[in-house]
């Protein structure tokens, strides 16, 4: 982007116009028209003014109001020369663009914010994606909405979904996978800690894992395309422990760890018989097409 | 108390008891407490078989009665707790063989087959059963002895002689009779035995369900933590148990602190803990850290001394059982998310999907199939400043365990109903070929008793034909697959009303009068 000519700043000759811009620039949250007047004592106000209004109109400077007070604030070139030879409009949708951040923006935001029609509007986001100015990223969280955001921006994971998303889709069996992984692990960490032995206590602790450790092992392992982060196992992790193969314990120095824990109970009696997994229990009765006497379920389950 | 319970009852009245009898319970089941005539009436039976299967209800402690307004008439009411603790019988008998080999078993099953008896009329006839056993030499003495065992553990308590002469007695024995110890010579013993003459003093006796529930639970309680942690923990949790009854009542939430200096002398006193004995500290430290948190510290003296939580643990084995019911029943990514609501009790459909790792979709399916099926329920939360479109509103999901428990409750009387159902039509299907094969029996064993040659009695056998053989196999199987799944059932019902007692204090399914 930034292939496009600079704006001629310090080529213009006017000293005036570069020394406003080093002081913007050294200020980022923008100078006052005070600032101004001290820092360049033998320039003449209608000189500098001049020297201003030529800024902003090239865009160098933005304008803003604060508490009543007009701020210059500088701006940086290379993300401002994409607009130049556009229109008002584009602008102002740009900024709003701009504004959003990794994160982009819906277009029914946009359109609140610009106060613009939607054929506008479109005919703007359009010209705009022709220039490569901005990008449309379909958000996994609703697979239909689209965000608007800066070409040359990285979407933020909420949008994509971060590791576990593939094209908007998410990639449960990856998850399931690396689910399945990760309790292996705990289950030989645990082992380990059993054939070692040295008292219950002691094999416990021995048990357990931290999410790095089971990072390195997954690595290792090398099921993964895309690089996981220690915080992506974290997150699977999480998933062993709610499927009640492991357990999580703060350690003393503040992270999580995991152990592979076995459960109480043997699965209950209720479970054993087709009538507790019955998917239509509740449609049984003494008569009726569904009845213990004539039920296809049961009748299965005691020819097994 | 629900139809489907009421189903339950009544099939058990019918099968153990006859038709009659089950007319009058569950016409009480339905009605209520009621007098006599009202049974009558209801019933449409005459008087006399009314009259006489209250009698054998009554007998078995299944009807209870009070006086009336009218001090002349009685009303009666069913103890359904009671006839639903005949499917425990078995269990009851396996536990007391256990503990207290075959006198015991016999015994037990003279009390359970009467309901309640005399002390005279047990010993008599538990002896003649035992001396019919083979190769059992019995004495009297012993017997007597398996007897008082049962006693003073409490197995057995003695009922309520009605006195004075109101027309409707009241049966009430206070807590401190319920237990006083008989005196039975053994002279005595001997005399009845071979003389039949009866005891001096006469005592009444029924069973204790409450002593045989306790059993019950801390054998479950056991094996649950062997299975978690190991067998030493199992058996250093069951030297707890044991300490606690010492000082503590049995039914508490929690039991008083236990010294833990007394819990290492019993188990070196024990031989075969070597293992538990070396490293009872590291055990004791397992299972106070455990997630379910089973004993917590109480204080340092002495050397420390711990309490058992018993109601915090079986409130998680419940929790557990849900979790494995919704697990079999919506699968694994189903209680993923059930245990994550339990985790975070209110939280909301995004947090889901992101944090159990499910597809948005999948994640949406199964938390409304189980707000279907009761499972979790939904609390809505009104956005104060939009009151139009789909985001006027937050959702949280969340778990209300005690409705849960009871729903799962009615689906196991429900699965309970059918496969007794399911019995017993198995049975009328196959009516021709079970009698047959009976009729075949008792002809064998007559023949065998005139004395048979081994020819004569192939040829009797060779009256159930080959493929009549093999349907017999398979109503065999099936019979005992019903019966098994029938008391394995029973186990979930027996920790969700353990659950049920703790947690309302109520005294449900327990009554014992």
């Amino acid at each position: 982007m930034s292939k496009i000519k600079e704006p001629e700043v310090g080529t213009s000759g006017s000293s005036v116009e570069s020394q406003i811009t080093a002081l913007a620039q050294s200020k980022p949250e923008g100078i006052s028209n005070e600032d101004i007047q001290s820092n360049l004592l033998n320039v003449t106000a209608e000189t500098w003014t001049k020297s201003v209004n030529k800024l902003l109109k090239s865009g160098l400077l933005e304008l803003f109001k604060v508490n009543n007070k007009l701020l210059y604030k500088y701006k940086d070139p290379s993300k401002k020369t994409v607009n130049k030879g556009s229109d008002n409009e584009e602008k102002v949708v740009y900024r709003i663009i701009e504004e959003a951040g990794n994160k982009g923006i819906w277009i029914r935001d946009i359109r609140f914010k610009s106060n613009l029609n939607m054929t506008q509007l479109n005919k703007v986001l359009k010209s705009l994606e022709a220039k490569k100015a901005i990008k449309a990223v379909k958000s996994v969280s609703a697979s239909k909405k689209k965000v608007y955001m800066l070409y040359d921006l990285e979407p933020d994971s909420s949008v994509t979904g971060g590791a576990w998303y593939q094209d908007q889709d998410f990639e449960s069996e990856f998850v399931d996978v690396l689910n399945q992984q990760c309790q292996r692990f705990l289950v030989q960490k645990q082992e380990e800690a059993q054939k070692l032995w040295g008292g219950p206590l002691i094999a416990r602790n021995r048990s357990y894992v931290s999410a790095k450790d089971v990072h390195k092992f997954i690595s290792e392992l090398g099921i993964s395309k895309v690089a996981l982060n220690v915080q992506d196992i974290e997150s699977i992790l999480y998933t062993v422990v709610l499927d009640n193969n492991a357990e999580r314990i703060v350690s003393p120095s503040g992270e999580f760890l995991y152990r592979a824990i076995k459960s109480f109970l043997p699965s209950p009696g209720l479970v054993k018989s087709t009538c507790g997994i019955c998917p239509i229990s509740h449609r049984c009765a003494d008569s009726g097409f569904v009845n213990a006497k004539v039920c296809t379920y049961l009748t299965d389950w005691l020819n097994e | 108390m629900s139809s489907q319970y009421g189903k339950v009852i009544s099939f058990i009245l019918l099968e153990r008891f006859g038709e009659i009898v089950e007319k009058v319970g569950s016409c009480l089941f339905h009605y209520g407490s009621s007098p006599l005539l009202y049974i009558k009436k209801y019933t449409n039976l005459p008087l006399s078989q009314v009259k006489e299967a209250l009698c054998i209800l009554i007998k078995y402690n299944l009807v209870t009665f009070v006086p009336n307004k009218n001090e002349n008439i009685a009303n009666y009411s069913l103890k359904c707790e009671n006839i639903f603790l005949m499917l425990r019988y078995p269990k009851y008998i396996i536990l007391i063989k256990k503990k207290f080999e075959d006198e015991g078993e016999v015994i037990l099953e003279e009390v359970l087959l009467s309901g309640f008896s005399s002390a005279s009329e047990i010993i008599f006839k538990s002896f003649n059963r035992l001396k019919e056993m083979e190769n059992k030499t019995i004495s009297e003495v012993q017997l007597r002895d398996v007897f008082m065992a049962l006693v003073t553990a409490q197995y057995l308590m003695r009922i309520y002689i009605p006195e004075g002469n109101k027309a409707v007695p009241q049966l009430e024995i206070s807590e401190k009779d319920k237990f006083i110890f008989p005196s039975i010579e053994a002279i005595e013993v001997k005399n009845l035995i071979e003389k039949n003459i009866p005891l001096k003093q006469e005592s009444y006796w029924t069973i204790n369900f409450d002593r045989f529930h306790q059993d019950l639970r801390d054998k479950l309680i056991i094996s649950a933590i062997t299975k978690k942690i190991d067998e030493n923990a199992g058996e250093l949790m069951k030297t707890f148990l044991e300490q606690m009854y010492i000082r503590t009542t049995a039914w508490a939430d929690t039991s008083n602190p236990i010294p833990i200096q007394e819990v290492k002398n019993v188990i070196k006193k024990k031989n075969s803990l070597h293992v538990l004995s070396a490293f009872l500290d590291q055990y004791i430290n397992v299972m106070e850290q455990d997630y379910c948190k089973m004993i917590r510290k109480f204080g340092e003296a002495g050397g420390g001394s711990y309490q058992i939580y018993l109601k915090d643990i079986i409130i998680h084995l419940v929790w557990e059982t849900i979790e494995q019911i919704v697990l079999e029943k919506f699968d694994s990514k189903a209680a993923r998310i059930f245990r994550l609501i339990r985790l975070k009790s209110y939280i909301e459909p995004e947090q889901i999907q992101q944090l159990a790792m499910i597809p948005a979709k999948e994640a949406k399916r199964l938390c409304y199939q189980l707000l279907e099926e009761n499972f979790i329920k939904v609390q809505e939360l009104r956005k104060s400043s939009s009151n139009s479109g789909p985001t006027k509103s937050f959702i949280f999901f969340n778990i209300q365990i005690a409705q849960v428990v009871r729903m799962v409750l009615e689906l196991c009387y429900k699965s309970l109903y059918n496969v007794m159902t399911r019995r017993l039509s198995e049975k009328n299907v196959n009516k021709r070929i079970i009698d047959k094969k009976q009729r075949v029996d008792t002809i064998m064993l007559g023949m065998k008793v005139q004395g048979a040659t081994e020819e004569q009695l192939a040829d009797i056998e060779e009256m159930i034909t080959p493929p009549e053989k093999e349907l017999l196999g398979k109503i065999g199987k099936t019979m005992k697959k019903l019966n098994l799944v029938e008391l394995e059932l029973d186990d979930t019902v027996f920790l969700l009303e353990l659950f049920l007692r703790y947690t309302y204090n109520q005294i449900l399914n327990f009554i014992n009068m």
